[in-house]
């Protein structure tokens, strides 16, 4: 990570906000992540069953949208000012289809100590929000973000 | 119900790492590390590996998660889950599965709760 300019505990404000890029979720991501995950369930594999079903078409796994938000927010956030994820709280608000466009709200909603001096802990709020700005995942998570050093 | 379920155990290598990073943008910068969604994503498939019928899951509701340890690769992922509580909806119900990851030195990596509607069994 030469070169990038770190940012510390200290340089985190609460109020902060980011804002990712979109992605369109894809059949091909869904696929892909059935096959790696091994998560088969009819709700991601069969589209006929899935006709019938509450949502009348195959979603997005759950985790793949959440997988998918990391990294677009991995892609705005400046030099690991979210470091390593210590917990996450999280809501599936309704489903992410093949074709929708997600995107990443994120805010700094508190700052707190860590059990390292070393390190503080970070929280983050999350909206993913598809295309007709419904939120369709929203949560908290909690980052381990290292202190400047003395 | 309060028996708790054990997968059988899953090596996550360089490939995991490659495919997952590839698809979702999630790359560590240390690259002996595995991403830290991965545990938690392949913990659903693993719940497939079990000599039990899956729960017919209609929807994922949301879930709390620590990540305890890190993962590296070349560590050997197992998934232990149980039922803690349960609730009768209008449509489904609503389960509550207590899950950890445990790694071949039995250490707890990962763990949580995850909320999951169920479907009903149909009525003749």
């Amino acid at each position: 990570m030469s070169g990038e300019p770190r940012v510390y505990f200290e340089d985190v404000k609460v109020g902060d906000e980011y804002t990712s890029p979109g992605r369109t979720v894809t059949e091909a991501d869904i696929v892909i992540f059935a096959g790696l995950s091994g998560d088969y369930n009819v709700l991601h594999t069969d589209a006929e069953h899935m006709k019938a079903s509450l949502f009348g078409e195959r979603i997005a796994h759950g985790l793949l949208g959440l997988s998918i938000q990391q990294g677009l927010l991995d892609r705005v956030v400046p030099g690991q000012a979210v470091g390593p994820l210590a917990s996450v709280k999280w809501k599936f608000k309704g489903p992410i289809k093949i074709g929708d466009t997600i995107h990443v709200l994120a805010r700094v909603a508190a700052k707190r100590e860590g059990e390292q001096p070393a390190a503080g802990v970070v929280t983050l709020e999350r909206r993913v929000v598809n295309q007709r700005g419904e939120v369709v995942q929203e949560g908290e998570t909690d980052h381990v973000v290292a202190r400047r050093p003395a | 119900m309060h028996v708790p379920l054990e997968t059988p155990g899953l090596p996550l290598t360089e490939t995991h790492a490659a495919l997952f990073g590839s698809l979702t943008m999630n790359r560590p910068a240390d690259p002996t590390l595995i991403p830290e969604l991965i545990p938690l994503c392949m913990s659903s498939g693993l719940g497939w590996r079990v000599p039990q019928p899956p729960l017919v899951v209609l929807a994922f509701m949301g879930f709390e998660w620590r990540f305890l340890k890190p993962t590296r690769v070349g560590d050997t992922i197992r998934s232990v889950s149980k039922t803690v509580a349960k609730r009768s909806m209008k449509e489904g119900g609503v389960v509550i599965e207590e899950r950890s990851i445990l790694n071949q030195h039995d250490e707890v990596v990962q763990s949580g709760r995850l909320t999951l509607l169920v479907a009903k069994r149909p009525t003749a």
